[in-house]
């Protein structure tokens, strides 16, 4: 039944039910992108893609925490080579223990340093 | 196109891309490559000219991926806009076609099997296509063949959810009246 068509009118359309029809086999004929067309694509991607960030000595210095961090480390690293080699009273010598001395700091007649026993 | 839970799967992969990842490129292309071909080929009717949108779609989103802001937008609707976009392009720039002068789809032979009828329903249905305003036939496209909601739709055309309604409703009348005439061609009973 076409309320309020006529036989004309009805040959001029077609139904939503054929209309559904014809999308849905749209959907699933969609022709396949042609490898060619993809092959352009993914040499365009390689072309213009930024490249990847390396760890240069740059980055090296911001994961150490930058100028500050690095003045940091080198200075910790001069005084700890400083007491090593002469070591406060009120510390052992760690360096003397490792090596099998007997000589002590806390034995030690001298000063801060003790070198005043190398020069007499 | 029927992935609509995955808004951040695009993007994230666009991320890694920028990033220098050469793996993201083939999967961001094997995943939006054939939506954008298959929307530019319903769009425009033209296997080539839709190639060459596609490639240029594609390389559009290369060169925006290092600038792209996560959440923005999803990365599909972005570049349905941009592929709807060049479409208008070209077919601006066509000269103008009669309907007399658009191609009449292939008669199928009275024993032709059923992949042979599917393929001159599509083959019908653009034709039809063809004929309608381009405003209307993208509406139409995206709507009933990509499966997109009205607010995208309205995003990428930049209009508003009302007037894809309209778009949409207008393009489907057409084209009922555009394939009456194919009938034949849709191989339906259509009473």
């Amino acid at each position: 039944m076409h309320w309020g068509t006529t036989m004309s009118d009805v040959d001029k359309t077609i139904s939503d039910d054929a209309l559904e029809a014809c999308f849905e086999q749209a959907r699933v004929t969609q022709a396949p992108l042609p490898e060619a067309a993809m092959a352009r694509i993914l040499a365009d991607a390689a072309a213009v893609q930024p490249r990847a960030p390396r760890m240069a000595w740059r980055a090296w210095v911001r994961a150490l925490g930058g100028a500050p961090g690095i003045g940091g480390l080198i200075t910790a690293t001069c005084v700890g080579f400083w007491i090593g080699i002469a070591p406060p009273q009120m510390l052992p010598d760690v360096g003397g223990i490792v090596l099998g001395a007997e000589v002590s700091a806390f034995d030690l007649d001298a000063d801060g340093f003790g070198w005043d026993l190398e020069e007499g | 196109m029927h992935e609509r839970n995955e808004p951040d799967a695009d993007a994230a992969l666009l991320a890694r891309y920028a990033a220098g990842d050469p793996a993201a490129a083939a999967l961001l292309a094997q995943r939006l490559g054939p939506r954008v071909y298959a929307q530019a080929s319903r769009i425009l009717g033209d296997a080539t000219e839709a190639e060459d949108v596609t490639q240029d779609a594609m390389m559009r989103l290369w060169r925006v991926a290092p600038d792209w802001q996560t959440g923005q937008a999803k990365v599909t609707t972005w570049l349905y806009r941009v592929v709807a976009n060049l479409c208008t392009d070209r077919l601006r720039k066509r000269p103008a076609t009669s309907l007399d002068a658009i191609a009449e789809p292939a008669d199928p032979a009275p024993s032709a099997a059923q992949h042979l009828q599917n393929v001159a329903r599509a083959d019908a249905l653009q034709t039809a296509l063809d004929t309608l305003p381009e405003r209307q036939r993208m509406a139409v496209v995206l709507r009933h063949i990509e499966g997109l909601a009205n607010p995208e739709i309205a995003a990428i055309l930049d209009v508003g959810v009302e007037a894809v309604e309209s778009l949409t409703a207008r393009g489907k009348k057409a084209l009922k009246g555009a394939l009456a005439g194919q009938r034949d061609a849709l191989g339906y009973d259509d009473e």
